[in-house]
């Protein structure tokens, strides 16, 4: 096995980490536990791009990561203001379990 | 291949069970809080060494600040993100899960 | 958290001072995006751009590391995040899912500030602890596991913190 095949082996790991968490997506129950799965995407994405950077010897895909880090947490806090705190009174009130 | 590529291999080796524990987790857990514990702590230190390897991997400066910077990101997202989506959660007033 | 809404010019002595501590700021960020390789035709302006933009958006705040703090600082942290990815990610792989959840709530020596946002967002990567609520110095902690000694951890990490920001502890 070669160096690149290594970290590329790796990074197909944590995407299959990353669809893992995906269930709980399907699951919910609620739109912030589905927010999480986003969030581990963020982290894990950061993790692959960094990998696959490394195997390619492309640093431009560090930046691709950085940007992605960037992203992950504009995201989170818009979802919070936005989306969760408006919306989801009505998913409160029927969502019991 | 040279001594600090061998070391800094272990380091990104240490991160694979960190970013499953993640994810298994986020699974696992029984509440919305509890899966924020997961997310926060496990993925944020499973990141933490794959960068930590990478950075002893490279020995460049210039690589070693821009590795920081996208931890730190992480980091200051991944922190702030579950206290806002907890705070959120418990103003909605979703009870948490408790053993009994 | 609340700030004051208070309009610092750039030409006061105290703003001049803010604008040029974010300038240096940018202009090390841009360093290091582009790796030390320049592209300062770009980055001059962006920089420029960004302490304006920067400015607008939020008002300079009295906000000091002590560089000691800080040197002490990063391996206590380095530390216990380390300890507290082990320990839940421990609990997340073992069959029996060893964990007993528990709401506790916490008030907060260090005084009103940065400092407690800070604790605040620290405590979320040490062991078993995550701050869901901060209310004027009260601090609502959801533990994964209520059997930890959270008490002492706590009142450790305020002082580390307290320590970091050059800032007294109030006490009881």
């Amino acid at each position: 096995m070669t160096m690149s095949e290594f970290y590329f082996g790796y990074a197909l790991f944590l995407l299959l980490t990353v669809a893992i968490s995906l269930i709980r997506v399907l699951r919910g129950p609620t739109s912030g536990d589905r927010m999480l799965s986003a969030q581990l995407f963020g982290t894990s994405g950061v993790g692959i791009l960094l990998l696959l950077g490394r195997g390619m010897e492309m640093p431009a895909l560090w930046d691709v990561a950085l940007v992605f880090a960037l992203l992950a947490a504009v995201a989170a806090v818009a979802f919070v203001q936005r989306v969760w705190k408006s919306g989801e009174q009505k998913e409160a009130k029927s969502d019991a379990s | 291949m040279p001594l600090n590529e061998w070391i800094g291999l272990l380091f990104i080796l240490a991160a694979a069970p960190f970013f499953l524990a993640g994810s298994v987790g986020l699974l696992r857990f029984p509440d919305l809080y509890c899966r924020l514990h997961a997310l926060t702590k496990a993925d944020n230190i499973g990141l933490g060494l794959l960068i930590l390897g990478l950075m002893i991997q490279s020995l460049s400066l210039a690589d070693f600040l821009k590795l920081l910077l996208i931890w730190l990101l992480v980091l200051l997202a991944g922190s702030t993100a579950a206290h806002l989506v907890a705070r959120s959660a418990l103003r909605q007033g979703r009870k948490p899960w408790e053993r009994r | 958290m609340r700030r004051g809404k208070r309009e610092i010019s750039i030409f006061s002595g105290k703003g001049l001072y803010g604008a040029l501590v974010r300038l240096v700021a940018f202009s090390l960020l841009w360093a290091v995006l582009t790796q030390g390789g320049g592209g300062w035709i770009i980055g001059v302006p962006a920089v420029v751009l960004a302490t304006f933009l920067s400015l607008g958006l939020h008002a300079p705040i009295s906000w000091r590391w002590r560089p000691m703090g800080v040197l002490r600082f990063i391996p206590y942290f380095l530390w216990q995040s380390l300890r507290g990815g082990i320990d839940v990610s421990r609990r997340a792989l073992h069959p029996k899912l060893p964990i007993d959840p528990a709401v506790v709530h916490h008030t907060l020596l260090l005084p009103p500030g940065p400092s407690q946002v800070f604790f605040a967002n620290t405590i979320n990567l040490l062991p078993g602890t995550l701050s869901a609520d901060l209310h004027e110095g009260h601090l609502t902690i959801h533990m994964l596991d209520a059997g930890l000694e959270y008490v002492m951890e706590l009142k450790r990490v305020e002082e580390r913190v307290a320590d970091l920001f050059g800032v007294e502890l109030k006490r009881r």
